[in-house]
């Protein structure tokens, strides 16, 4: 969808919906707010709806960014600590590696 | 052209390609055939053997003709890691140098040559067994001092080895002379200076599934809650034999006191398909079997009545992994489920023999062959003194036995006994002796390994006919007219053979044997044969089941004798089982369905070929049980604990060698540079041309081609 068409109000009600859609643990439809909407909401000249657009694509951006770094963190302690939970590491592995530890 | 001419042309060009490719793929690489890996095997707390990378390893090889070889590798090599390529020769003495800087080495191709014949050569560890042996066992591999059974063991077979290592027999020299015409051509000259030249490499692949121990690999071998799971690892395991001299029934009293006598089918080595175990379980396992033939025929079945004692010859499986066959018999024993149609219990045993390790000093050319017989008792027992006198009164021509009074018990199945019936072998209550050729030391020096074969007990077959009746001829006999001399292994075990067979005969009838039945060198020849030359033999010919649609012929090579996994059977203990069947059974005549229908109390039928191939009735007492190790039965055993055998073997996909010339990797640099320098390249011209479209291309478009609404429209119908 090329937004540059799209009227205004239309754009933030996208906005909106993306956001609403990203709060479902959709971290990724957040990602894809913040960036698809970053434009609209800072470099176009002000418009009315761009305030709002603006709030929207900052809480999307804040809250992938929350969910990034709790992966992150989750994820590296999962590669360093798994062989030593043993049966729970191996129990929370989808694909459990072959000849090693 | 057509479009289906088109069609065509790109079909034969593809087709060409992939013959191109192949062609390639063949001169870059030539397979090394014939190779046995060493693969994983887990325990309960520990991994061992080897395993390579997931695709393989390689490295630059290093043929090691002379020590020195060795100490170059280790001390100034520059082009590493390196593929050694050893001998066995050399094997025992290079090994702990590798194992000292593992990071340089890929791996190891080790060839048996028949130039220097080892000395000694045995991967298992200079204490056998040592976790599972019972209370007053002294062997330690770890502390210094004392008695090590297998004094030249280097213990590799319960190493965890940290790279692959293939082995190539004697037939297999040809691939070792090839891979030495490529080492002296590409590796040899100026050595120090190997890094980037184009060098002779190997590469090995036997990749295994299974990691940690056997507690980690069970587990991912059973649960996965989303995909199927991979099986990575399967518990070791086969089949015991055993036979009865007597039907044994639960309602008949008469033959429950018994004489257990026991020996161990298989051996190990740290490859796979590799374990011919001649002089560590064959010449054993012979003796057992030819012996129990003896008696059978010394005592008929028939006269079961008349006799208050029974003989239970038993053959346990999986020995060499810490006791698998007799840990499950002793622990069954005491679960009151062994055998499973007339249970024993442990007062019914009166006394125990095993037949241990008698092999080792075959190889001596001597007449002699001094036996030794451990008693693991300070105080006198009569059923052991007993036995041990009608035993010397029994020994014929130059065989020797000698008492030895020791709690410190060699490796063998009476570990496992007296693990689980501590109190009844302590008191004396269940009395045990070890027959062995050793005192102190194995004279054995290939314990377990890949080169304990025929050649290790001197044995050549003689190749005597057999008549359709299945008579053998008597040893004096043979040893007369000239075609065994005294000195054969063959006329040795058969000596030894009659000797426990008549003192077991004494045991049961209360008497001296009088008559003149022996065992015969002839049938010992034939027996020897069967489990280390061919499996294309005469005796398993005729003990083969008698089916009716066309046979496929054996392999014309020995039955492996290693336990392998439970969960495939192996020929070993189903040549055996149907040998005593055969041996021993009573032949009844009857035809196939009315040999399967008869049902007899203690026995069972077979219908197997016979000696004249036209199929024969067999009723026999002859029976198999599991050889699983208890640690796999026992619900939520906890395999730490040390009480039972926990092996467990990894599951591999291909296991394979190869060599090849590898390049210096000049190449790959010139390759990786002038791509980087072309890439570059084409970036700045493009970026030119584009600045500079308009002086080029005289209707160049505006600069602002993005914003054009023509150019819109298009990005329009592509995004949406």
């Amino acid at each position: 969808m090329d937004l540059t068409r799209l009227p205004n109000d239309k754009k933030l009600e996208l906005c909106k919906w993306y956001f609403k859609v990203g709060c479902l643990l959709l971290p990724f439809v957040w990602g894809v707010n913040a960036i698809w909407f970053f434009r609209e909401a800072f470099l176009k000249p002000p418009y009315e709806e761009q305030k709002q657009i603006k709030k929207y694509v900052l809480m999307s951006a804040a809250g992938a960014v929350a969910w990034l770094a709790v992966f992150a963190v989750w994820i590296t302690i999962f590669q360093l600590q798994r062989v030593s939970w043993g049966a729970t590491g191996d129990a929370l592995s989808f694909i459990v590696p072959l000849g090693r530890a | 052209m057509a479009p289906s001419n088109y069609l065509i042309l790109l079909l034969i060009f593809s087709f060409c390609r992939y013959g191109n490719l192949q062609r390639l793929h063949e001169k870059i690489y030539s397979s090394i055939e014939g190779g046995a890996a060493c693969f994983r095997r887990l325990n309960g707390t520990h991994q061992t053997g080897c395993s390579s990378g997931i695709n393989g390893a390689v490295g630059v090889v290093h043929m090691i003709k002379e020590i020195i070889d060795v100490q170059w590798l280790m001390q100034n090599a520059t082009a590493g890691p390196y593929m050694v390529v050893v001998s066995t020769h050399l094997f025992p003495d290079v090994i702990e140098h590798i194992l000292e800087k593992p990071a340089i080495i890929a791996g190891i191709l080790l060839h048996d040559n028949a130039t220097g014949s080892s000395a000694s050569f045995s991967q298992e560890t200079r204490c056998p067994n040592e976790y599972s042996s019972s209370y007053g066992s002294t062997c330690s591999d770890s502390a210094a001092g004392g008695i090590t059974w297998n004094e030249k063991g280097t213990g590799l077979l319960r190493r965890d080895i940290p790279f692959p290592i293939f082995y190539l027999p004697i037939s297999k020299t040809f691939e070792i002379e090839k891979l030495d015409q490529c080492y002296l051509r590409y590796n040899v000259m100026d050595p120090a200076n190997q890094k980037g030249r184009p060098l002779c490499s190997v590469q090995l692949h036997s990749f295994m599934f299974a990691a940690v121990d056997t507690e980690v690999c069970l587990r991912r071998s059973t649960s996965s809650a989303l995909l199927t799971p991979t099986k990575v690892c399967d518990p070791l395991g086969d089949h015991n034999i055993y036979y009865s001299l007597f039907p044994r029934t639960k309602d008949n009293k008469n033959s429950q006191e018994i004489t257990l006598v026991t020996a161990r089918i298989d051996s190990a080595s740290l490859f796979d398909g590799v374990s011919p175990g001649a002089a560590s379980s064959v010449v054993g396992m012979v003796t057992l079997l030819t012996a129990a033939t003896a008696l059978s025929q010394m005592i008929p079945v028939k006269d079961a009545s008349v006799y208050g004692q029974n003989v239970l010859w038993t053959l346990f499986n999986g020995e060499a992994f810490d006791y698998i066959g007799s840990q499950r018999v002793a622990y069954d024993i005491k679960q009151g489920t062994w055998p499973a149609n007339a249970p024993l219990s442990v007062g019914d045993i009166r006394l125990h023999v095993e037949v241990g390790q008698i092999g080792g000093s075959l190889s001596v050319y001597d007449n002699t062959w001094p036996l030794h017989a451990f008693v693991p008792y300070v105080d006198d027992i009569p059923a052991i003194a007993e036995f041990l006198n009608t035993f010397s009164s029994n020994l014929e021509k130059n065989i020797t036995l000698t008492p030895d009074y020791n709690s410190n018990l060699p490796p063998s199945s009476l570990h496992s006994f007296r693990r689980t019936f501590r109190n009844e072998t302590e008191s004396g209550a269940l009395p045990e002796v070890l027959l062995t050729d050793f005192k102190a030391t194995f004279s054995n020096m290939f314990y377990n390994s890949a080169l304990d074969d025929y050649d290790n007990i001197d044995f050549t077959y003689h190749n005597i006919t057999v008549d359709n009746k299945g008579t053998f001829i008597p040893t004096d006999a043979l040893v007369a007219n000239g075609t065994f001399k005294e000195v054969d292994p063959q006329v040795k075990i058969a000596r030894l053979a009659t000797v426990l067979a008549r003192t077991l005969y004494q045991r049961v009838a209360g008497k001296a044997y009088a008559g003149n039945i022996s065992v015969s060198a002839h049938l010992v020849d034939e027996m020897l044969y069967c489990f280390l030359k061919s499996q294309a033999c005469r005796l398993l010919q005729a003990a083969e089941y008698a089916s009716s649609g066309a046979d496929e012929k054996p392999p014309e090579r020995p039955a492996p004798l290693y336990v392998g996994v439970a969960a495939v059977g192996s020929t070993a203990p189903v040549f055996a089982g149907h040998l005593l069947a055969l041996l021993t059974g009573t032949q009844l005549p009857l035809n196939r369905t009315d040999c399967y229908d008869l049902s007899v109390p203690g026995f069972s039928q077979y219908y197997l070929k016979g000696w004249n191939n036209s199929g024969v009735c067999i009723q026999t007492t002859m029976n198999i049980s599991a050889a699983l190790s208890p640690a796999f039965t026992i619900p939520n055993y906890n395999l730490k604990s040390g009480e039972y055998s926990t092996w467990t073997e990894s599951v591999w996909q291909a296991m394979w060698a190869r060599m090849f010339v590898s390049s210096s990797g000049v190449g790959a640099r010139v390759a990786a540079v002038s791509g980087a320098v072309a890439t570059l390249l084409a970036a700045l011209l493009t970026y030119w041309l584009q600045t500079h479209a308009a002086r080029i291309f005289t209707d160049a478009p505006a600069q602002s081609i993005v914003n054009d609404d023509a150019a819109s429209g298009i990005l329009r119908t592509v995004n949406c």
